[in-house]
């Protein structure tokens, strides 16, 4: 479709009921920084965004701002149970990955129960990493640990291991992306299981990657590693 | 699960015959014209001080006292717009949390200098709620794709910053009130609701054809009286 059919749909795009064909044609003309629908849907979004104001505003509960100001604070200070991938949720996916991602490249593949939408929205997340055509999907195994880590150059980072050593109090497992000629890049801290897995992913790109690095570091995680990784794998 | 109260109660807007179009003073009957205590007012001043550009960047630091500090300018705001498409308290603590992380994780991609943090935000809180109450109803099932596109944070550059601010929030009521019956139904379905415009017409009864006039009509009124220059 031309820019001038889809206009019409902008506003209908920002607020997410365009329906099809345009849907996928406005996001199509997007993904290719079209000159015409870019500045167009900028200006929907910005109509769509200024609704909020019109919203009577709520107060959220004074634990609230905890709650999310935990998510990143340093480990000693991050409630476990507000973290946003829980456990419960993460056992599940890294069983159901276990049994239907190593054998090969998912085509897309029904989630597993989760507990809430959060993890739902979560698992998707994950998913669209897994689906990447171009990802980079490398195993590794050792005396110590075996998994593997799923790399998106766009979308992230995944990665699943099995037999993870036991740390000692205060420490916690952190990943790194090396990229050629730089020094590693932290890509989150996690803790194991207590069956000694871990399912751990970080969003974002994941530009000129040369390998990925598990190391062991003090709680809070470390800005380069200070511990000679126990997984090094080459991508 | 906890609840929120009543919809009446919460959205005085919206159940009943919405936030828009109730006249201001019975919305908010301490106000007089001397008291500006308006909603308004109160974004200001949660979003007065340390401009995006700074916050921005600190997020991209990975400095944890952003996130505290994006929390103090945004999370009512945030919270405000997913618990009036959830209604559900619990839920909405839920979602929030779950679109600070999101911008946490995806600041990198934020163009520091020339985004409006506060929008993108928000669209996201927004995103987060539609996806959960179309996946409860098990309706427009769509990708994270395609959320992932309409909060791309490319599209939150050159943005006015202060959209949120006291004075659009000003327009932009007068805007939704300026809305004819059917416009305002459509609006408060779609952004409230999630409804496709195919659901609209089912839930209306009408053609969808109608239903897309009607869309897009309101839209433009809205935006004409926001001043912005892209017509559609």
């Amino acid at each position: 479709m031309t820019c001038e059919e889809l206009r019409p749909e902008y506003g209908a795009w920002a607020l997410g009921i365009a329906e099809e064909p345009e849907r996928s044609e406005i996001a199509q003309h997007l993904e290719r920084d079209c000159p015409n629908c870019v500045p167009g849907v900028r200006s929907a979004i910005a109509t769509v965004s200024a609704m909020a104001s019109a919203i009577k505003p709520v107060d959220p509960p004074a634990r609230l701002r905890k709650r999310v100001v935990s998510m990143v604070a340093p480990e000693p200070e991050r409630s476990r149970a507000s973290i946003f991938f829980p456990w419960a949720v993460a056992g599940a996916f890294a069983i159901a990955l276990l049994a239907v991602v190593i054998p090969g490249r998912l085509a897309r593949t029904p989630a597993p129960p989760v507990a809430s939408n959060t993890g739902q929205a979560k698992f998707e997340e994950v998913l669209s990493i897994l689906n990447d055509p171009v990802t980079k999907d490398v195993a590794f195994g050792d005396p110590s640990a075996r998994g593997r880590f799923f790399v998106s150059p766009t979308k992230g980072v995944v990665f699943i291991a099995a037999h993870l050593p036991t740390l000692s109090p205060g420490r916690t497992f952190q990943m790194w992306v090396i990229p050629n000629g730089g020094n590693p890049i932290s890509a989150g801290t996690f803790q194991a299981l207590s069956d000694s897995t871990a399912v751990h992913y970080r969003p974002g790109p994941v530009e000129n990657a040369a390998a990925m690095a598990i190391s062991v570091e003090p709680s809070g995680g470390s800005p380069q590693p200070t511990t000679t990784p126990i997984i090094v794998t080459k991508l | 699960m906890s609840t929120a109260p009543g919809p009446n109660h919460l959205l005085p807007a919206f159940r009943a015959r919405n936030i828009f179009t109730l006249p201001r003073l019975q919305r908010y009957p301490h106000e007089s014209a001397n008291r500006m205590i308006l909603p308004g007012l109160i974004l200001a001043l949660e979003l007065s001080g340390e401009h995006d550009e700074e916050l921005a960047r600190r997020l991209q630091r990975k400095d944890p006292q952003a996130m505290a500090d994006l929390y103090d300018r945004f999370g009512r705001l945030a919270y405000s717009v997913i618990v009036s498409v959830v209604r559900d308290s619990s839920l909405a603590e839920d979602l929030v949390q779950e679109t600070f992380l999101r911008v946490w994780n995806r600041a990198h991609a934020f163009e520091a200098g020339r985004g409006a943090l506060g929008p993108w935000l928000l669209t996201i809180a927004r995103n987060r709620a539609i996806d959960h109450i179309r996946s409860v109803g098990s309706r427009m099932q769509r990708s994270s794709q395609e959320f992932d596109a309409r909060e791309h944070p490319s599209l939150f550059v050159d943005m006015e910053r202060d959209i949120l601010n006291t004075d659009h929030a000003r327009v932009i009521r007068k805007a939704l009130a300026k809305l004819n019956e059917n416009q305002q139904k459509v609006i408060e379905l779609a952004y409230y609701e999630g409804l496709s415009q195919t659901e609209m017409a089912d839930r209306m009864g009408q053609p969808l054809g109608t239903i897309k006039t009607w869309v897009r009509s309101a839209l433009r009124v809205l935006r004409e009286e926001l001043g912005q220059e892209v017509a559609a």
